[in-house]
């Protein structure tokens, strides 16, 4: 709430303020009819004249007061999304993935918009609801003392009574959010996942997963009112005008007849009185509400304490020199847990120009390699080096424009192509995006499209195969055109006509660059500068094609299974 | 054109409407519910004529110049006070049971469930036509936003337009002009409200759609971190995020702006003109015509409901709140599920046939643009291999996903086993079919979980089993928690190739008579591919089996071999017949061994 405190504030200070203009007209009103009763030749005017004028300044003022709590509202919201979107880009991708997009979402959706609605609605009602029972008690206080505890005391009994039903809420509040983050989790699972849910979980009274979230949501849900039927119940009618209001007629009425209180301040305390209890009635849902608020800034403030991935000062930043990449004794595991390291030990450096491929099998780490250039964790140990620096001692910026990266996952935004190929260059001309397309082998099904380079990408890419998406992606990354160049099994989707365009694009794209390609079709890569095998996470050879078949290692047996692989075919009968 | 009736019907009407669009909603408890509603006015009520109980009072105590005061009769009407607010709190306690004894709950719980059984119904093309952030800000927000605040704002809208009119007719009979003076502050409220509504509800629905952009902009965000990390546009460089941020405090802050003036116009309509009466009252007290206790008792009651009554305009705008949720719970429940033909047959053989199908997605201008599918027709035997291949978007996978009923064709009809998809129950037809997807989808479950929602009753053996026909045995048990490693923790560290073979172990679980195979084995690295094929060898022995496959060398065995181009079948054979032939299938067969011998250092070199 720190970039909008002082807005808040404000915004209490004018509620509390329409607050007292409010006491002035109920003031007016009671001495009107006093001046009635008592005087020979009353004159209510005046008093008219200044209720009407308390009444306008009250709304006056309120109104003023929910305008600037709202505005400041408005502005946390787009604060907070911002500030939790720009650090979520700057921790390590393992815990933004530990985490789970869909939880980060929730976060910059739901707990974003509780404290907006905190923050707008409920400051000034704050304000509101501590200073009008106070400053009518004392009122009463003054004006009666007797009626004033008699007030005082069914207020009190009320507030027990609803301290009760606010006993253990802390853990149903939070027992109530994990239900409904499962829920939400649950749903985003349940509609992106549709093809599967549909063809594998078949049965139809419970959708499982998605059944199942909603299950233990109702469950609390119901535990929750439940626990709180009575006593919530028996608050809200406590707190209400009537029991007020009844104890005071009651009482003031015994008073009145006894000589003991006259009719005038009786009036007063009748209208200042009753609504004692009913102002504190929201500091009560209020009070939820702050729980709620405090849990979702709790959740907010989690994401903002993740570690970042330190930056390095613009002093300490230094440039790369070339394009080269370095591995000086790298190990790194992903999380603690970890039966093994992901890397372990790992040296070897890709000179400027030249391709070095990663191969091995799968969960042997060559990806884990990919990922560690541009930085998505750091290392364990030893460092990794782009162009002699370390990519620690630059900032993530500098790292960006010097390697770009094709991955496996293709993932295109919801935007239009063109603005899927532009990413990250918003300058770029219609131009270039063609030139880029035509080069990645884009251009021709992109024209063919409906509305050709303006047709949406759609959620997921659903209306492109992967051989498309994956030659969008190629040509962002030609469009980028940065020395160092990531490939992680770049050619995996791609069909017969288009694995040659997909090689062509490709092709493109390597053109005088540093390449580091993760690759499973062996023949491609057989003419790489160097080939580096993993094998559970160390590197066991590297070298030359020929030199890594002549060696009858890891290397050679990858290559016998791949020759095989190549001459198998799918069948349903055994080969005659 | 709803916005356009609201606009020209009378509030009370719409209002009439909107409440049995909600107890619809509601299903088995909109009976509750409609108690519930009753209840809340009844107390409104009768704490009027409570309230009305205070002026004979108030007169019987302080008495007249020419009537004593009369102690006993002023203890009757206080009496009659407190039993009419025990009443009316018995009847909103009675009434609040709705939220407390779970009703509410369940009937969220019950539209959540009718909505997600809506969602797997609904033809997979809509499904995916629409982001998943926005099914999910209508699936979760709405359902509460409907119910949540329902007995609250009925609450407060009963004590403004119950309770007072209530108390005005009561007062009647005490001093008629009491009586209409309070019920003179209703027709200005009726027509700022009229004038107020559409207003309301255009903001509203504004706002809504800015929200509606910004959560799917979030949550594409969150999923397409480390591309736009790479593309250098993260955080305050994500355009869209950003313009959609900014959007919504647009929206917000001209819609707060503009809301403001009337509101103070309102408010002020209200608090003067109950002033007013008041002003009224004491005339008449100086003019003698009015007793000054009754005049005292109005100011008492007046404090009452003047709050309610100014702030009405804001409890009108969470009616809005309630019929934009409920407008798109209904559009939601509105989209027909493919039509189901009577009577539902069950296919005793698994041979699948399309005949002269044609094709576009929903959205496709059908004149303008080129059929996904154009007059497909072809005959699967049972237990056959048939291969489709033909460039990336000539239809190879919406051929599948047609056998699948993601959507129906325009024209001709696919059958299984002689029965036309449409005869067969979504449960049938997916009990026949199962899927190596393209694009893998794990569960934040525990991998076991993954694997065993194929065939919830496989035991722990069968399971297994799957699994080590699909190579994944290795790395699983290299996995921290081994079988019961949640995959949603540690996603990042499968390679796509593991994430594949759990996702065939899968298919393999669920044993169906037709196998869809859509590149099976693109992700694989090459030792696992080689075992993984092994496994689908002994998958397609017994079944009907189609798959997707790239590269040619992997199909050259199938029984059958279509070649798709622009969504027609333009050739089909086995892989030597088409290879003897002039055509498409020679042409793609002479590229890819040409792909094969490319290299590296060649693309490398290209440049020199």
């Amino acid at each position: 709430m720190q970039p909008v405190r002082r807005r808040i504030q404000f915004a209490m200070a004018l509620s509390a303020l329409a607050t007292l203009c409010q006491f002035v007209v109920l003031g007016a009103l009671a001495w009107m009819v006093r001046a009635l009763l008592t005087e020979t030749a009353p004159d209510p005017w005046p008093w008219l004249a200044l209720a009407a004028l308390g009444t306008v300044l009250f709304l006056v003022l309120r109104i003023t007061a929910f305008n600037q709590s709202h505005y400041a509202a408005f502005r946390l919201e787009t604060i907070l999304r911002t500030r939790v979107a720009e650090y979520a880009a700057r921790v390590s991708m393992g815990e933004v993935q530990r985490l789970g997009s869909g939880a980060l979402a929730k976060v910059m959706q739901d707990d974003v918009n509780a404290l907006h609605v905190f923050v707008a609605d409920s400051t000034p009602l704050f304000a509101r609801a501590a200073v009008a029972p106070l400053a009518s008690l004392a009122l009463m206080f003054a004006l009666d003392w007797r009626l004033a505890l008699a007030a005082l005391g069914v207020v009190l009994a009320g507030l027990a009574v609803l301290s009760l039903a606010m006993r253990d809420r802390t853990e149903m509040v939070r027992r109530y959010n994990e239900a409904r983050e499962q829920v939400s989790a649950a749903v985003v699972e349940f509609v992106q996942a549709m093809p599967v849910v549909r063809t594998f979980d078949t049965g139809q009274s419970t959708f499982g997963r998605y059944q199942r979230a909603l299950d233990s949501y109702l469950d609390v849900l119901l535990r929750w009112y439940a626990g709180a039927a009575f006593s919530a119940r028996f608050g809200m009618a406590a707190m209400s005008a009537l029991p007020t209001l009844a104890v005071l007629l009651a009482m003031g009425g015994w008073q009145f007849q006894a000589g003991r209180l006259d009719f005038g301040t009786w009036l007063a305390v009748l209208l200042l009185g009753a609504g004692v209890a009913e102002a504190m009635l929201p500091l009560m849902t209020l009070m939820h509400l702050v729980d709620k608020t405090m849990l979702s800034v709790r959740r907010i403030q989690q994401v903002l304490e993740l570690p970042v991935l330190p930056q390095p000062t613009a002093a300490q930043e230094r440039a790369p020199a070339d394009a080269s990449v370095r591995f000086e004794h790298v190990s790194f595991s992903y999380g603690a847990d970890a039966a093994e390291p992901a890397l372990a030990d790992v040296s070897f450096c890709a000179a400027q120009g030249t391709v070095t491929a990663l191969v091995g099998p799968s969960g042997a780490g060559k990806t884990t390699v990919a990922r560690l250039i541009p930085r998505f964790w750091d290392v364990n140990a030893g460092r990794v080096l782009v162009g002699g620096v370390d990519v620690r001692d630059m900032s993530a910026d500098t790292l960006m424009r010097h390697v770009a990266f094709v991955f496996q996952d293709t993932f295109l935004f919801a935007s239009s192509i063109a603005d899927n190929i532009r990413l990250g260059l918003p300058e770029t001309t219609m131009d270039e995006v063609v030139a880029a397309a035509t080069a990645a082998q884009a251009h021709e099904f992109i024209s063919a499209l409906p509305r050709g380079y303006d047709t949406p990408a759609g959620e997921r890419g659903v209306f492109l195969s992967g051989g498309q998406r994956q030659r969008i992606t190629i040509a962002r990354a030609i469009l980028q055109n940065r020395p160092i160049l990531v490939l992680d099994e770049a050619t995996a989707f791609a069909d017969p006509e288009n694995e040659a365009a997909l090689v062509q694009a490709l092709s493109a794209l390597m053109r005088g660059k540093t390449v580091l390609m993760v690759a499973h079709r062996l023949a491609t890569i057989r003419d790489a500068d160097q080939i580096l095998v993993f094998e559970r996470g160390r590197l066991a050879e590297s070298g030359t094609h020929e030199a890594l078949l002549a060696g009858q290692g890891v290397y050679e047996r990858l290559w016998a299974g791949y020759e095989r692989a190549q001459h198998w075919t799918l069948h349903t009968k055994a080969l005659a | 054109m709803s916005t356009a009736t609201i606009v020209h019907a009378t509030p009370l009407a719409t209002w009439r409407q909107l409440l049995q669009r909600l107890l619809r909603s509601t299903g088995g408890e909109a009976q509750a519910l409609r108690a519930s509603l009753a209840g809340l006015a009844a107390a409104a009520a009768v704490q009027g004529l409570a309230l009305a109980c205070v002026f004979p009072m108030l007169a019987a105590l302080a008495g007249t110049a020419n009537r004593e005061p009369d102690g006993a009769a002023a203890s009757r009407w206080l009496l009659a006070f407190v039993a009419l607010a025990l009443i009316a709190s018995a009847l909103r306690w009675r009434a609040q049971g709705f939220d407390f004894h779970g009703h509410m709950a369940r009937a969220t719980h019950a539209l959540r469930t009718r909505l997600g059984a809506q969602l797997r119904r609904m033809p997979l093309e809509t499904i995916q036509d629409k982001r998943a952030g926005e099914l999910n800000a209508a699936l979760l927000g709405n359902v509460d936003e409907n119910f949540n605040y329902t007995l609250t704002v009925v609450n407060l809208i009963a004590q403004v337009l119950v309770m007072p009119p209530v108390l005005a007719l009561a007062l009647l009979t005490v001093d008629w002009r009491l009586g209409l003076a309070l019920l003179l502050i209703y027709p200005p409220i009726v027509v700022l409200y009229r004038w107020r509504r559409p207003y309301q509800a255009r903001g509203m629905r504004a706002l809504e759609d800015a929200h509606r952009r910004a959560n799917a902009d979030i949550v594409e965000y969150a999923q397409g971190l480390p591309v736009l990390r790479a593309a250098r546009c993260e955080g305050e460089k994500a355009v869209a995020l950003q313009a959609s941020f900014a959007q919504v405090e647009r929206v917000q802050t001209i819609g707060q702006r503009k809301a403001a003036g009337p509101k103070m116009i309102f408010a002020s309509v209200v608090e003067l003109g109950l002033l007013a009466t008041a002003a009224a009252g004491a005339g008449w007290v100086a003019a003698g015509t009015l007793e000054p206790a009754l005049l005292a008792a109005w100011l008492v009651v007046l404090v009452r409901f003047s709050e309610p009554l100014a702030n009405f305009l804001s409890y009108t705008n969470i009616v809005e709140l309630v019929e934009a949720a409920l407008d798109r719970i209904e559009a939601l429940l509105a989209v027909p599920p493919l039509p189901q033909r009577e009577p539902a047959h069950m296919p005793a053989a698994f041979s699948v046939r399309f005949e002269d199908v044609c094709f576009h997605y929903a959205g496709q201008d059908a004149a303008r643009d080129a059929p996904v599918l154009a007059d497909f027709s072809v005959d699967l035997p049972e237990r056959g291999m048939t291969a489709l291949v033909g460039p990336s978007g000539s239809g190879k996978t919406t051929i599948t996903r047609l056998l699948m009923r993601h959507a129906d064709p325009q024209a001709g009809r696919i059958l299984i086993g002689g029965i036309d998809l449409r005869e067969m129950t979504p449960d049938v037809l997916n009990g026949l079919v199962s899927t190596v997807f393209q694009d893998v989808y794990l569960f934040d479950d525990t991998v076991i979980a993954n694997i065993r929602m194929a065939r919830p009753d496989a035991g722990d053996e069968a399971v297994r089993e799957a699994a080590r026909a699909a190579q994944c045995l290795d790395f699983i048990e290299r996995l921290p928690q081994g079988w019961d490693t949640r995959l949603g923790d540690i996603g990042a560290r499968l390679s796509g190739g593991e994430r594949q073979r759990i996702s065939i172990a899968r298919a393999l679980l669920k044993d169906a008579p037709i196998v869809i195979l859509d590149e099976p084995t693109a992700a694989l690295d090459t030792e696992s591919e080689l075992a993984v094929q092994r496994a689908i060898d002994a998958l397609v022995e017994s079944r009907t089996v189609i798959v997707i496959a790239h590269r040619l060398s992997t199909i050259a065995a199938a029984d059958r071999i279509l070649v798709i181009d622009g969504g027609r079948l333009v050739q089909q054979g086995r892989h030597d017949e088409l290879l003897a032939r002039e055509g498409r299938y020679r042409a793609m067969w002479a590229a890819q061994q040409r792909a094969k011998a490319w290299h590296v250092r060649q693309a490398a070199l290209a440049e020199q």
